[in-house]
């Protein structure tokens, strides 16, 4: 990625410089820089606004649900024809169901993957959450403390990253769930199961951010701000959450928003492995995972969501790249 | 029945038969083609047939199989039996035993109580040695070796034979050897077994299963010989093993000598070669059998056509396909346990929609509605009124029914089934129609151990799913298996019962239970129907079970396969007796 990163950096360069030549005393923050050079870029700003797009979908799907609008649960079965596929033209598309309806149970096919998008962001955006608030915890105090805590903290990512997370998952997702169900007393179904997904993507997911923190702490930690706060006696927490936390914003939000594309896919993957949200409840995950069979039979259930899962994840990635772009700090110098 | 595609057949192995199906009406609804062939042009022999299975078998012991499909193809490859059941579409032809390595099907005595069967002269093994009255008895008496050789159908035999209980434990501990030694006896060539009550249609469950299978003794290594094969029949195994990862390739036995079998009726042994290879899933199979290519024009398979495939399944395809209707049959069980009051059973049974969940399952080709769980082929089927009627689901009545019971709505029920993407929409559509009804339904979809789960007294589920399909063709081999507690119910030190085996639904009930002790002495077949009608018209009543369908299959084979035909002797498999390839 260095050529739209020196690309951002030459843009933005520019347009600042003008500002100068007309106010000439106009200063800004490094925030606000990174934000002209974030709007200077085309890719970044279009996939943040179809970021944003999904986001307040996600948030309209089960107002919709309850207003009655969508209805990802009831069965049309005299939509079907003989073979239990969509009747009519075009995938048994009309103005009840935009998108037709699916092949056997012919449930609306629109409903169930705008209210998958739901179920899926929310497992990701949990998953992150839990992935980046361990990984920088650790990671600070890795970076920060030095010595036995950062070899043992160093030694647990190796472990955690040796694991087999994949298998783990198949083989203790019914254990897990019972766990979660009995002991904690989730509710059954795809509350336990959701969280299920969420625990494991969220505490095996964390080890990226641990190292790339620590890294950044190791040479922050000895820099002369961080010097002064310990002379004048400042505790342990107060400097690594109110000195150096501060100052790393920008690769906690640049690693956050990677981890969400990861972890969309990944619930999907983990889907058609059986673990993840079960149906009737869809998510993004299992309504593709049945809709695979049907590639050939009934195109558009298995475009819809993969079509939407691709699209979330590449408008994700390249908002992440772009906002590292723009908050990097070598292309500030 | 938890994965549709792979469990469909794992309930087969569960329950393993043969028996009447409808095929006499070919089995074939009018749009699928050719179906049985064989019968008017007899295939040329030669060439290489291939097997495309879509699941590993579970042994190739004959001692320890039990796959339906398993049982149809190895008795007309690998595994000559006293008795065999011969290929034919009429299933009254299909369903009366032939003699095959004995003289004839068997002599009875003592109200059929003892059995005695000659033995050809001729027979061999494939490794050139006489097959004795000495084998079939040893082969019997591994069917009490059932702690090592786990899987197979020999409780039947076990519980039959006349040996005290616990009085033999096979022929590796040899514990209570004189026991079996007076149970079956050899009399040169004459094997003699001894029943401790009467057991009338023996010979069907010799055809059938395997347990009575002769096996020799020198080449026993129990549980070694899990997957090793000697063979008696027109074919045998390069290697003499089975790899269970990668199938096997057959190849004639030299010893085998068509003069003492029957070929016309039995095994016409067409192609030179069998190779079988494995999948591990249904939908590449039936990928290359669209596409047809090379080899696979050649090809046969057990896996059904998923529904994603019945649209392509047109125009000269069609011709290659066929749909024929099973010995199974799918049913819900309702937990006596938990839905205690008869009405609530009842209002479920009615709020039913069978007709929704077959289209989610494929609509025909996946099955038809059932109105009984004795499948229509079987001697003893008849309509129950309990569940005919409403194959669409009558909520209406069915709230009706609920507000008489008294109980406070919604009704809450858990409905437990094992996971597949069918199942999912399937329970979805039934869910729905029960909800209508006022039921509340919470669906609990398991994975694989769905069965040891459902098994056990204290599951939270309300109702779960099940299939079965009888063994032979005897209703016997349904109702008992499936509802007499006394077979099912394991319990601990302190009576406490701790699994309910096949009875699902915790359900005990004396008078069905005489009903089927009056059954199992009944003196002739006729009056032995009867009383299974009658204690099949008793479950319906309490609604000990709720039908859902007689599942279907839909076979698609290579356009080079000629004398392709399923039959009650295959259990609707295709039967590899008359089928033929082209070179």
């Amino acid at each position: 990625m260095t050529s739209p990163l020196q690309e951002s950096a030459l843009e933005a360069a520019e347009p600042s410089a003008g500002a100068t030549e007309i106010t000439g005393i106009a200063s800004k923050s490094p925030g606000q820089l990174a934000f002209a050079r974030f709007r200077k870029d085309k890719k970044s700003m279009v996939s943040l606004y179809i970021v944003i797009f999904y986001l307040l979908a996600a948030i309209a799907a089960p107002i919709l649900v309850k207003t009655g609008v969508l209805d990802p649960l009831t069965t049309n079965l005299h939509l079907l024809d003989a073979n239990s596929l969509p009747s009519g033209d075009w995938w048994g598309m009309s103005w009840d169901h935009p998108l037709g309806v699916e092949p056997g149970a012919g449930r609306d096919v629109l409903s169930r993957i705008w209210y998958g998008i739901t179920f899926s962001l929310v497992v990701a955006l949990s998953g992150s959450l839990i992935a980046v608030t361990v990984g920088v915890a650790l990671g600070i105090i890795a970076g920060y403390t030095g010595g036995w805590v950062d070899s043992i903290i160093g030694r647990v990512i190796d472990l955690v990253l040796a694991f087999p997370q994949t298998l783990l998952l198949l083989a203790a997702a019914p254990l897990g769930v019972a766990l979660l169900t009995e002991n904690l007393h989730v509710p059954e179904g795809p509350l336990s199961q959701g969280m299920f997904v969420v625990l494991v993507l969220g505490l095996f997911g964390w080890t990226g951010t641990a190292r790339l923190i620590r890294g950044q702490v190791l040479s922050l930690r000895e820099r002369e701000f961080i010097d002064a706060a310990r002379l004048f006696g400042a505790s342990r927490r107060r400097i690594w959450f109110k000195e150096l936390l501060p100052n790393l914003w920008a690769p906690v939000l640049v690693t956050f928003t990677l981890y969400m594309p990861a972890f969309i896919s990944a619930e999907a993957a983990l889907a058609y492995l059986g673990v993840s949200v079960r149906p009737p409840t869809p998510t993004l995950g299992n309504v593709l995972n049945d809709a695979l069979q049907y590639a050939g039979a009934d195109f558009l259930w298995f475009f819809a969501p993969a079509f939407l899962i691709a699209l979330i994840v590449v408008s994700f990635n390249l908002l992440g790249d772009g906002l590292r772009d723009a908050l990097d700090p070598k292309a500030e110098r | 029945m938890a994965k549709m595609r792979k469990r469909m057949v794992a309930l087969g192995g569960a329950t393993a038969m043969l028996m009447a199906t409808l095929a006499a009406c070919g089995g074939d609804s009018g749009s699928s083609g050719n179906n049985g062939d064989g019968n008017d042009t007899p295939s040329a022999k030669g060439g290489t047939l291939l097997y495309l299975q879509h699941f590993p078998f579970e042994s190739t012991d004959p001692q320890r199989i039990y796959y339906g499909v398993e049982l149809a193809n190895f008795r007309r490859t690998l595994y000559r039996s006293l008795v065999a059941f011969p290929f034919n579409e009429d299933p009254d032809i299909a369903n009366t035993p032939v003699p095959d390595l004995a003289t004839d099907t068997g002599t009875s005595s003592e109200g059929g109580a003892v059995w005695s069967f000659t033995l050809k002269d001729g027979i061999k093994w494939e490794d050139g040695s006489d097959i004795t009255c000495e084998d079939f008895k040893y082969g019997a008496s591994r069917a009490f070796a059932d702690d090592i050789l786990t899987g197979g159908a020999g409780f039947y035999l076990k519980g039959y034979l006349d040996i005290p209980e616990g009085g033999y434990s096979g022929p590796y501990s040899g514990k209570g050897q004189e026991n079996f030694d007076k149970a079956v006896t050899c009399d040169g060539n004459t094997i003699t077994y001894r029943f401790n009550k009467p057991w009338p249609d023996f010979p069907l469950s010799v055809a059938s299963l395997m347990a009575t299978d002769p096996y020799k003794e020198s080449f026993d290594k129990g549980d070694k010989s899990k997957f090793t094969v000697l063979s008696n029949g027109p074919y045998k195994i390069e290697g003499n093993k089975w790899n269970v990862n990668k199938g096997a390739t057959l190849v004639r036995n030299e010893e085998y000598d068509p003069s003492t079998d029957s070929p016309d009726l039995l095994r016409q042994a067409n192609p030179d070669q069998i190779d079988y290879e494995l999948y591990t899933e249904s939908e590449p199979i039936i990928e290359r059998l669209i596409a047809d290519g090379g080899d696979d024009r050649n090809a046969v398979t057990a896996a059904r056509i998923p529904p994603s495939f019945f649209s392509q399944i047109e125009g000269p395809i069609a011709d290659r396909a066929t749909l024929v209707e099973s010995p199974y049959n799918s049913y819900l069980v309702p937990n006596h346990e938990k839905l205690t009051d008869v009405k609530v059973r009842q209002a479920l049974a009615l709020a039913t929609n069978m007709n929704g969940r077959l289209q989610t399952l494929g609509g025909d080709k996946a099955g038809v509605p059932a109105y009984s769980i004795i499948n229509p082929g079987l001697p003893g089927y008849s309509e129950q009124e309990q569940f005919t009627g409403h194959d669409d689901g009558d909520p209406e009545g069915a709230k009706a029914l609920l507000e008489e019971a008294g109980v406070t709505l919604p009704y809450p029920i858990t409905f437990t089934y094992g996971q597949s993407d069918t199942n999912d929409k399937a329970a979805a559509v039934l869910a729905e129609g029960w909800e209508k009804a006022g039921f509340k339904v919470k669906l609990d979809p398991l994975a694989d151990t769905y069965y040891d789960i459902i098994s056990l007294p204290d599951k939270e589920s309300d109702v779960v799913l099940a299939g079965w399909g009888a063994d032979w063709p005897s209703a016997m081999t349904v109702l008992p298996p499936l509802f007499d507690s006394r077979a099912n119910f394991a319990t601990d030190d302190d009576g406490n019962v701790t699994n309910l085996g096949q009875d699902y639904g915790a359900y005990q009930s004396d008078e069905f239970e005489s009903l089927v002790d009056q059954a199992a002495t009944a003196p002739d077949i006729d009056t032995q129907n009867d009383l299974l009608t009658q204690a099949d018209t008793l479950l319906a009543n309490d609604v000990a079970y709720i039908p859902l369908d007689t599942t279907s299959f839909y076979w698609l084979r290579g356009s080079g396969i000629t004398g392709f035909m399923t039959d009650a002797a295959s259990s609707s498999y295709p039967d590899l007796g008359p089928i033929g390839v082209t070179q």
